[in-house]
Formats: structure tokens, sequence, C-alpha cells
């Protein structure tokens, strides 16, 4: 089984996950940039963040032979915060990088006015630089929160094929389906979506433009969960086909729609001479 | 060796071009160098296509290649020498002129046009002959492009672009377009560059499109048979072979014009003799193997950027390189953008230059197009927002950049790291500008990295007792944990405590 993971926050996640997970089958990873749980105080913190997600997280994830990607944008809670605005003007800079493969994550989180400012601007980014974008949305109000992120996006005039409303449910998977925007699912052990519920969705929804992921972060979260969604997909009847579908080719099709999701070398081992990380040297 | 040489038709001035052909064809020469002039093909008088076509078929005829030479006195003003350039106000007298002679080019199927800056005229100030001088150059470029014929532009003493080094800015002003080479006159590296001849042909090679051969004396810039000079003629040659110049060698002796066959027979005679001396090849390499450490670098340690552009020439980017160099000409700030989208344009394919790969020879390239002053200020920035990848294009630049000693806090910054990409590229020959505690520190950490040493430039020569003092206790600590120094690092070691008797 061959698995890209198309949200995880593997800075929050030890070495130890990337060797389950590369013996898992996930050859590839996307990150994006979001909330650290302790909220930054400038950009400055920003800078240092996003400079991880392209160069040491990169690094780290090579070690285990994972290729990994990362979206770029200020996200909706810390656009709130006064101190962090100034983030807005350092994101197009990182929107040019090879590895950075959309704009997220964007959207709402307690839908306030200077949440709409941030995620306008950076959806009209999404436009200029020609890259996907990936959408979240709010853990509050879920509903009239997704709702209003699909009229966001239809107004930006961005193609809703390059757009991913993530963090899907039951409830709220219906308002994105005849959309044309992708559909995202973070599989979690209690809370969003759990394996034998996602299977259902993709029973009724189909596999079309559904993409399953683990949203890992510092939580209590679980980045085997896409393995476990695709072994609940074949124990339910898919077939392998099926699994690989949403699994890798769905994800591949909807960041490849960047330009610049280079997959050439996923299969071979990343390995420099030795390594600081693997034998604990450095 | 297979050298093709020439002669040019400006030796043969009392002549008629026909004549000249067929005394040039009938001695052995391989081409013909043909200086556009009132006498020989007139590009100004009537009937131009129908001379151009006859010529052209005459020189099939005889076997003769050709290159044109734009250096005719009095072609354009029979008062002043060489006026109009593309200096002087009236330079679009000038430029038409090359722009007639890079479609006559075309027509003939010439190898390259050749033409120089022209001396500068006392009421142009420098700045404003340098922009007149590259806006010309930039429109017979594209012209030359157009037309297929590369413009070959000579270094001339005396002259506003009088040596290499003014051909390498004129290079990086233009964006380093490919149609944009060089013609190297032989003699004028013995008159006026720093380096051995044989050296600026080696350094020169990847843009020569003509050359020009006769013999000089050191700052004289006077055209002499060959034997009259100082040039030692076959380590030339031997070069040229090497670097696989394949154009024309053209004999440049326009003042010999009164007994030129004669001197064009000489000529042929001493060139076949000095390229026939095979034994070269064997001096340069006994020659290499004794270069004392610290002695300058063999050539190929740094490639120049005129290398690194000639090898990127084989990546298929659609043009985007190119337009990318001429952005950065014209506007520095442009490089921003520029830099990060290198990779996925040119590709990551290794490239002729050995340890080169086409992004970072891209990056390294463009880099080099900005003028001195902006070159120390855009890679600090372009390091500091880069990606790694980035961020080691820009240590790899850092040697062939016009920096001196002024980054050496990005190789600090990038030895802090733990990514062995970064830190294998700091030590390149730029490390020379790291103080001794520094550079020993990140031996060591390649070491502890397990970073081939073979990365560290000029580690035989820089290593010393106190390395050593570092090394053994690190092979200390490893053979308590039952571990071993890796193999490099344990061979540095051994050979260290022999030479420094530890």
């Amino acid at each position: 089984m061959r698995i890209f993971d198309p949200h995880v926050h593997m800075t929050s996640r030890t070495t130890d996950d990337y060797e389950a997970m590369a013996a898992a089958g996930v050859r590839a990873v996307v990150e994006p940039s979001f909330w650290l749980g302790q909220p930054r105080t400038s950009p400055g913190s920003f800078a240092d963040y996003f400079d991880a997600l392209i160069g040491w997280e990169p690094f780290r994830a090579g070690q285990f032979g994972i290729r990994h990607f990362a979206t770029i944008a200020l996200n909706p809670k810390e656009a709130n915060d006064p101190r962090c605005r100034e983030v807005l003007e350092l994101v197009p800079r990182y929107l040019d990088k090879d590895a950075v493969v959309a704009v997220g994550e964007i959207g709402y989180d307690s839908m306030t006015p200077l949440e709409d400012l941030a995620f306008a601007a950076q959806l009209a980014l999404a436009v200029e630089y020609d890259l996907p974008a990936l959408v979240h949305t709010p853990h509050r109000d879920k509903v009239r929160g997704t709702q209003r992120s699909l009229d966001v996006v239809k107004e930006s005039g961005i193609d809703p094929g390059r757009v991913v409303i993530d963090h899907l449910n039951e409830v709220t998977v219906e308002l994105v389906r005849d959309t044309g925007c992708w559909l995202g699912f973070s599989i979690y052990p209690d809370t969003k979506m759990s394996p034998p519920r996602m299977v259902e969705l993709l029973r009724r929804h189909g596999t079309e433009r559904m993409l399953v992921n683990s949203a890992a972060d510092w939580g209590r979260s679980d980045p085997l969960l896409t393995r476990r969604t695709g072994e609940a997909m074949l124990a339910a009847g898919f077939s392998d086909d099926d699994v690989d579908r949403v699994l890798w080719r769905n994800p591949v099709e909807f960041y490849g729609a960047s330009g610049r999701l280079d997959l050439s070398d996923a299969d071979a081992p990343a390995d420099f001479a030795g390594n600081s990380i693997k034998r604990g040297g450095a | 060796m297979n050298l093709r040489f020439g002669y040019g038709t400006n030796g043969f001035a009392n002549h008629r071009l026909s004549d000249t052909l067929a005394v040039l064809a009938d001695l052995g020469y391989d081409g013909v160098a043909l200086t556009l002039d009132h006498h020989h093909l007139d590009p100004y008088a009537p009937g131009l296509a129908r001379r151009v076509s006859g010529l052209a078929t005459r020189l099939i005829e005889l076997g003769l290649s050709v290159v044109v030479e734009t250096g005719a006195r009095y072609l354009l003003d029979p008062r002043r020498k060489h006026a109009p350039t593309l200096l002087h106000d009236e330079r679009e007298v000038r430029l038409d002129f090359l722009l007639r002679a890079v479609s006559i080019a075309s027509d003939l199927g010439a190898e390259a046009v050749s033409c120089w800056s022209g001396v500068r005229p006392p009421s142009v100030d420098p700045q404003l002959a340098w922009d007149r001088l590259v806006d010309g150059c930039a429109r017979l470029t594209e012209a030359a492009s157009k037309a297929g014929v590369p413009v070959g532009f000579e270094p001339e003493p005396g002259m506003f672009v009088q040596d290499l080094a003014g051909w390498r800015a004129l290079h990086r002003a233009l964006g380093m377009p490919r149609a944009f080479g060089l013609t190297l006159d032989i003699g004028h590296c013995r008159c006026l560059e720093p380096e051995p001849v044989a050296d600026c042909v080696t350094a020169a090679a990847p843009w020569l499109v003509n050359v020009q051969i006769e013999d000089m004396r050191r700052g004289v810039h006077e055209h002499l048979e060959f034997g009259e000079g100082e040039i030692d003629f076959p380590p030339v040659l031997r070069a040229l072979a090497d670097a696989g110049y394949r154009g024309l060698v053209g004999v440049e002796l326009p003042r010999h014009s009164h007994a030129a066959p004669e001197v064009a027979r000489r000529s042929l005679t001493f060139l076949r003799a000095a390229a026939g001396q095979s034994g070269g090849a064997d001096r340069t390499a006994a020659t290499a193997g004794q270069r004392a450490p610290g002695q300058r670098r063999p050539a190929g340690a740094v490639p120049a950027p005129e290398a690194l552009r000639a090898a990127l020439a084989t990546v298929d980017d659609g043009g985007w390189l190119d337009e990318a160099l001429r952005r950065v000409a014209a506007d520095p700030s442009v490089i921003s953008r520029l830099f990060p989208a290198a990779a996925r344009r040119c590709g990551r394919a290794e490239l002729g230059v050995p340890g080169w790969t086409a992004d970072e020879a891209a990056r390294a390239v463009l880099l080099a197009t900005l003028p001195a002053d902006r070159a120390a200020v855009q890679a600090r920035a372009l390091y500091r927002h880069g990606d790694a990848a980035e961020k080691r294009a820009v240590l790899r630049a850092l040697p062939l950049l016009p920096l001196g000693a002024s980054a050496v806090e990005l190789l600090h910054d990038a030895i802090r790291t733990n990514d062995t990409r970064l830190v294998a590229a700091a030590l390149g020959p730029y490390a020379a500008h790291l103080d001794p505690a520094a550079w020993r520190q990140a031996v060591v950490k390649c070491v502890f990295m397990g970073i081939p040493l073979t990365c560290v430039d000029d580690l035989d020569h820089r290593a010393d007792s106190e390395l050593a003092a570092m090394l053994a206790g690190i092979a200390d600590e490893r053979h308590a944990a039952g571990r071993e120094l890796p193999a490099d690092a344990a061979a540095l070691l051994a050979r260290l405590k022999a030479e420094k008797g530890i």
C-alpha cells in the first residue's frame, strides 16, 4: 500500500513516527503550516517556522525515504492577532519555493472580520501564484463555517478543482460534494473522523475528489490512521485500486496541480552516506 | 592535434579578395578571416547580394571556412580611424554596419562575426560609454542569435574593453546570452593579460568562437610574425586542442601586406610545426603533478560562471535561463523570484562540469550576473530566505562571486545546521575564509555526521596537528563505544600522525 498523507504536521512528531510511517507505506507527506499550540507573538517566529518547513523538516523526512512538501499561509486563528498580521507580507516569498505545493491552511476559526481579510487575501495569492488552496473548516459552528468558506472560495474566482475543503464529516460532506472542490477528511483517534466512518462515507459518496489524511500534530493523533483507513476499506470490500486512488493518486492529482510535486525519487533511499539523526551522532 | 588554421584578409590589403582566397587555399589554409572593407566585399557598394552569393560559392569551391571581421580602419569614416564606434554619438552608424555584417555572415555560412568596442572618445564619460556598449552589443547579439551566427567580441589593447576581465564584465552585463561569444587574440594575451597565455586560452575556452594568432611582446601591442615575439606557441596550441576548440585559428598580421603571400606561407609552416610538438601533453601532466600545496588551484576546482553557463547549454529550459539572465542584468532585484524557480525550470540533472547539477549551476550564473556591488547583498538575502537547495546553491556560488571574505558568516550559519547538504557545501573553496578554529570544528562535524571528507576543499594542505588531536579524541570515544572512525577520517588521522610526529 503506497500512501501520500496530504495533511500531517510532522514538525511535532518524532523520528519514531517517521520510521513507523515509512514502514506502513507512507512515501510522501504534505505539511500545512498552522498554529503551534503556543501562540506566536511576532512575524519572526513565523519566518523561522516557514523556513523549517522548507529546510530542516524535508531533510528529516528524507532520512526515512519520505518526500516532504509544505503549504504556507497565515492560519485563521492567528490572523486575529494584530502582532502577526505582517505575516501576510512574508507569505508570497515562500509561495515561490519548489516544495510549497499549495496555499494553506487558510479559512475560518471564529469567523471574524480579520479572518475574512486573511482568507480572501490568501485565496488571491493562490490565484496569483497559480497554486492550489487548502481550506481548514472550523471546529465550532462547523456547518455555517463550511458554507461561508464555500461562498468565499466562489467569490475569489479560484477554480474549485484547485481547492480542498478539509476536516469534513457526515454533517458537512453534502455541502461540498457538488461544488467541484476536493473533500478532505482528517482521521483522528477520538474526534473528527474514524476509519469505519470514513469507509462508510466512501461507500456513500465514491472515491472521486476524496482525500484522507491523519492531520497528526502535537495533540492526541495517530499518523498511521491513513494506513488503518486503507485496511478498513479493503476489509469492507473496496479493491486495492480504490485504496490506491484514495491514498495515493488523489493527493498526487490535487497537489500535482501546483506543477511542483516532484516525486521522481520517492522510492529511492534518501541517505547521505549516513546521517546525524538515525545514528544520534550529533 | 587537429586545429584549423586561417589567415586574415586584412593582411592581404594589396590583393583582390578573389586572389587572396586562391593564394590561401593553395598554401593549405583551412579558412579565412574576412575583414569587410571598401576593397573586400564592400557592404555599402551596389550588388551586395550577388557578390555575397558569388563569394559563398567560391569559398565552397576552395574548401575554405570563413569568419567575418569588422575592424576595417576607414570604411565608415574616411578621416577618423575606426570611427564611429558603438561608443560615439553616431553609434547607430556602427550598429547598422555590424547588423549588415551579421546578415552577410549568415549568407556566407560564417562561423562567427567578430567585433570590438573601439577606443572611448574623450567627450564620452565612462558610464555613458558602458551603457552605449551594452545596448549596442545587446541589439547586435539579438540579431546574431536570430541569424544563427555567434558574435565574437574581441578585447583589444587600448580600446574601452581591452582584456578578458572587461569581456567578462560585458558578458555578465548582457545576461550571458549564448550568441555572445569571445574572439581571443593570442598575441593580446601575451601583451596584457595577467595569466600565462595558455591559461588564458583554457579559462576562455567555453566562450571561444574565434581565435586570432600572431607573436607579441609583453606590453607592446604590435602584431609580429611568429618567432619575433615572446610567445611559446606549442603549449598555447595544445590548450586550444585540449579545450576542444573547433573554430578557426586565424593569423592576424595586418601590417605585413607588402609581403603577404610569403608571410602567409611561413606562418602556416610555423603553426603546423608548433602544433606537431605533441610532447606538450606529457609536460602538462608532469607539471600538474608537481604542483605544490597552496599554489593556484588546477583549473576546474572552481569553474568560471562562463563554464557553468556553457555547460547549461545542454539543458532544455525553453530559453528560460537566457531570459532570466537578461532580466537580472537589467534589474538585479528580480533575482529574488527567479532564483527559487531555477530548479523547476532547468531541472536537477548532472552537468558536464564535475560536481555541478543544473539547478545549482543555473543559480550560480544568476548570482554571477549581478553587478559586483549587488552580489554580496543579494547572496545574503537569497541565502536567508532560501529553502535548503537555494541555500546550498548560494554556498556553492560564493567562490565564483566578487565578494572577498565578506560572506563568511553564511558559512558559519550553514555549519551550525544539522543538514548534511549545507554543511558539506560550506566546506568548498570559499571555506578558505574560515579561521582555523572554525574550519577544524567544521571538519570534525563532518566526521560526526558521516559526510565524506572529499567535500572538504584543500583538506590535505590545511589539516594540522590540532585537527589531528581532535580526530584522535573522537577515535578514542568511538573506540570506547565499540565503534570506529569512518575510513576516510581514520586514514587522515593516520597520515597526520605520521607527518606531524604525534
